[in-house]
C-alpha cells in the first residue's frame, strides 16, 4: 500500500523489520541487556541507537545484499529504511521509555529473562512492538506533512487492514470456484457462476464496503479466526457499522496507487535547493514579525481521530523470524574491529573547519568532536559539504562516536550528552531573528 | 560571514529533525499559503505554533518545495497545449491525437483487456527540454474540462492512466468539443 509520504507500508517491511529485530538483540548483547534497564532512558537510548546502527552496518545493510532488496517503490532500500527509523526513535525518547519499561515489567516478573532458553524471542518481541508502533508514528506524520490532511498511527493502521482485506476479497474472487460459499456469504447471495463482481474488481476503489464488512464477519465461520472489524477488540469500532467511511479510505487508497504508480523518484527535494525552503521559512517569520496581521488567530483545534477512541495502541501481531543463524553471528563478531584515526587527524579536521561559518561560531564553546558529532547525528556520517579533512580515511566518513569519545579524551555517555545539549541550543537558535540576519 | 552550504543543511537538519508527542498540524494550508504568497502575514500566535510544531513546519517545507518546483515550470515557457480532434481522427480505431504544438501525443493502449491512455512528451520539442527538467504534474481535459488523466511525469517523459470514460475515445472527444488539453497541475501531486 501507497499513501502519500508514507515509506514503510510496503512489501519490505517484513525485512526491515527483522532487519531492526536481528541487530537489536546484537546491540543488546554488545552492550548488556540490563542496559535497557538503566533508570535514565536518555543514557541506554544514545547508548542502543549508536550500538544498532553499528550492527546495522555489520550486518550488511547497505551492502549488495539488502540494497537489491528495495524496501518500497520509492527505491528506498530495506537498510535504509532501517537506519532511518533508528534516527526517528533517537527523536521520540517516549518510544524508548515505552520498550525500556516494558523490559523492565517482564525482568521484574522472571529475571534477567534475555539469557534464559527462549528468552531472545522475548527480548525480540519487544524490539517488534516498539518499531510496529514507531513505523506507523512516522508514516502518519509524514502523510500529514505530504498532504496536509490529519493522520493519526491508528488511521494508518486502519488503511493497511483495508488494503489487506481487499486484496485477500480479491484473492477470494478469482479462486471463486474453490471459495464459493466464503464468495457467497462476501456477495450475500449464492454463487453458482462466476459472478461478474470478480471481473470488475481491479483496484480498492472498486471494492464494495460491504464486501469487506461481510467478509469479515463471515471470516470466523470460514477459517476460524474471526474478522478484523470483528474481534473483540474496539479498534475498529468506527469502521465497522460505516460503509461510507471504509468506502472512502479505499477509494483513497486506489486513487493514490494510480496517481503513484509512475514515480520513480523523489522529485520534490534535490539536493540542489534541498535548504531553499529555508529561505522562505525565514521570510515567513520575517514578514510574520514585521507586520504580523492583526485579528484572531486561524489555529486548527486538536480533533480527536474516531479511530484513536478504541482501545489505543496495541502491536499487530508479529511472526517472529527464526534464531539467528549461527553462521552471521560469528561473522558478525568478526565485524566488530576498532579503526583507529590517522594521528594528526585532530590538527587537520580543525584546519579544514570554516571558523566563520555560522554552525563553528555558535559551537564555538564545544570541542570539535562534539562538533563533529553534531554533523554525525543531524546530517549523518557522510555528506558532500563535509571537509574532505573531516572524514576518516579508511571510512571515507566522519569518525564513530567511539572515536570521537576517544579523540576528546571523554567517555561515550558524556560525548552523548555534550552532543545532545549542542543539538538542543542550535535547534532553539536555528530559524530566530539574530540567526537570519547572517543569511 | 554569510551561512555556508553546510550551515543550511544543519540548520534544516535541526529543524525537521525535532520531534514532539502529540504534534499535529496547527495551521491550515490555506494559511500557510498566504503566508508563503506574501497575502497575509502569519499572527503572533500563529507564527509561535508554526515554531512550536515541527510537524506543521514539515508541512511548511513540503508547501514551499512545491511553490519552487512550480514556478519553474512556469518560468518556462509552456503553460499549457491544446489539441483538436481532426476529421481524420473521427474513425473507429483512434489510437493517438497530438497537441497543435506538437509537444504532446496521446495514445490510447490495450492494456490487459481495458483501454489505457498514454499522455507523451516530445523531447524534440521546443521547450521539451525546460518541462521535463521540472517534471511537473499535468493533467488532461477534454473540451468540456473533464479529467482525462493526471500524474506526475515520469523519466521518460511520459504519464499512464486507465481511459476513465464509458465511450470510446473517438466518440467521447466528438462529443465533448472534440478537443482536448495537456495543462500543469496547479500543485503537484504528494
Amino acid at each position: 500500500m501507497r499513501l502519500p509520504g508514507t515509506r514503510y507500508q510496503e512489501h519490505g517491511w517484513e525485512q526491515v523489520r527483522k532487519l531492526l529485530g536481528h541487530c537489536s538483540l546484537h546491540a543488546c548483547a554488545r552492550l548488556g541487556a540490563d542496559t535497557l534497564l538503566d533508570p535514565d532512558p536518555e543514557q541506554s537510548l544514545g547508548a542502543y541507537v549508536d550500538a544498532v546502527a553499528q550492527a546495522l552496518h555489520a550486518a550488511g545493510a547497505f551492502t549488495e545484499r539488502y540494497s537489491n532488496s528495495d524496501g518500497n517503490s520509492y527505491g528506498d532500500t530495506c537498510g535504509e529504511l532501517a537506519l532511518t527509523l533508528v534516527f526517528e526513535l533517537q527523536a521520540r525518547p517516549a518510544d524508548w521509555a515505552a520498550l525500556c519499561t516494558a523490559v523492565a515489567a517482564e525482568h521484574a516478573r522472571i529475571g534477567p529473562f534475555w539469557s534464559q532458553p527462549g528468552g531472545e524471542a522475548l527480548l525480540r518481541k519487544k524490539f517488534n512492538d516498539l518499531y510496529a508502533v514507531l513505523r506507523d508514528k512516522v508514516d502518519s506524520d509524514n502523510y500529514q506533512a505530504a498532504c496536509g490532511r490529519p493522520c493519526s498511527p491508528n488511521r494508518m493502521y486502519a488503511y493497511r487492514m483495508l488494503d489487506t482485506a481487499w486484496h485477500e476479497v480479491a484473492r477470494l474472487f478469482a479462486g471463486w470456484r474453490e471459495h464459493a460459499p466464503q464468495v457467497g456469504a462476501i456477495l450475500g447471495r449464492d454463487v453458482v457462476a462466476m459472478p461478474i463482481e470478480a471481473r470488475q474488481l481491479r483496484t480498492s476503489g472498486d471494492c464494495k464496503p460491504e464486501w469487506i464488512m461481510r467478509w469479515s464477519e463471515s471470516l470466523e465461520a470460514h477459517t476460524g479466526a474471526a474478522g478484523p472489524l470483528h474481534t473483540r477488540s474496539k479498534r475498529f469500532a468506527s469502521l465497522k457499522n460505516s460503509p461510507e467511511k471504509i468506502g472512502a479510505m479505499l477509494r483513497e487508497i486506489g486513487e493514490y496507487e494510480l496517481l503513484s504508480a509512475n514515480r520513480d523518484q523523489d522529485w520534490l527535494h534535490d539536493a540542489s535547493q534541498a535548504s531553499a525552503w529555508l529561505d522562505d521559512y525565514w521570510r515567513v517569520l520575517d514578514e510574520s514579525e514585521q507586520g504580523s496581521t492583526p485579528g484572531p488567530d486561524l489555529i486548527l483545534e486538536a480533533r480527536q481521530d474516531e479511530l484513536d477512541a478504541g482501545d489505543g495502541l496495541e502491536p499487530e501481531p508479529t511472526i517472529d523470524g527464526g534464531p539467528v543463524e549461527a553462521q552471521e553471528a560469528a561473522r558478525l563478531a568478526l565485524v566488530a574491529q576498532q579503526l583507529s584515526l590517522p594521528p594528526n587527524y585532530a590538527l587537520l579536521a580543525a584546519l579544514g573547519e570554516d571558523r566563520a561559518s555560522w554552525a563553528a561560531r555558535r559551537m564555538a564553546h564545544d570541542s570539535l568532536p562534539v562538533r563533529l558529532a553534531v554533523y554525525l547525528k543531524l546530517l549523518g556520517p557522510f555528506d558532500d559539504s563535509y571537509p574532505s579533512e573531516w572524514l576518516d580515511p579508511q571510512t571515507g566518513e566522519l569518525p564513530t562516536m567511539q572515536q570521537l569519545a576517544g579523540l576528546d579524551g571523554i567517555s561515550l555517555p558524556t560525548l552523548r550528552k555534550r552532543r545532545d545539549a549542542a543539538v538542543a541550543r542550535l535547534n532553539e537558535m536555528a530559524g530566530m531573528e539574530e540567526e537570519r540576519r547572517w543569511a | 560571514m554569510g551561512m555556508t552550504e553546510l550551515d543550511l543543511k544543519l540548520q534544516a537538519g535541526a529543524l525537521l529533525g525535532r520531534r514532539i508527542e502529540a504534534d499535529r498540524l496547527v495551521l491550515a494550508d490555506e494559511v500557510l499559503a498566504q503566508a508563503l504568497d506574501g497575502r497575509r502575514p502569519l499572527t503572533a500566535g500563529e507564527r509561535a505554533a508554526l515554531q512550536g510544531s515541527p510537524l506543521t513546519l514539515r508541512r511548511l517545507r513540503h508547501l514551499a518545495d512545491s511553490r519552487r518546483a512550480q514556478a519553474q515550470v512556469v518560468r518556462g515557457s509552456w503553460r499549457g497545449s491544446r489539441g483538436l480532434l481532426r476529421a481524420a481522427d473521427s474513425g473507429n480505431g483512434l489510437d493517438l491525437l497530438r497537441t497543435d504544438d506538437g509537444m504532446w501525443r496521446l495514445h490510447f493502449v490495450d492494456a490487459a483487456g481495458s483501454l489505457a491512455v498514454v499522455v507523451q512528451l516530445d523531447p524534440e520539442a521546443a521547450g521539451a527540454a525546460d518541462v521535463m527538467a521540472a517534471r511537473p504534474a499535468i493533467q488532461v481535459r477534454d473540451g468540456s474540462g473533464a479529467l482525462v488523466l493526471e500524474g506526475q511525469l515520469d523519466a521518460d517523459g511520459e504519464c499512464e492512466g486507465p481511459w476513465p470514460f464509458a465511450a470510446l475515445p473517438a466518440a467521447h472527444f466528438q462529443q465533448h468539443g472534440a478537443r482536448f488539453e495537456v495543462i500543469p497541475r496547479a500543485t503537484p501531486l504528494t
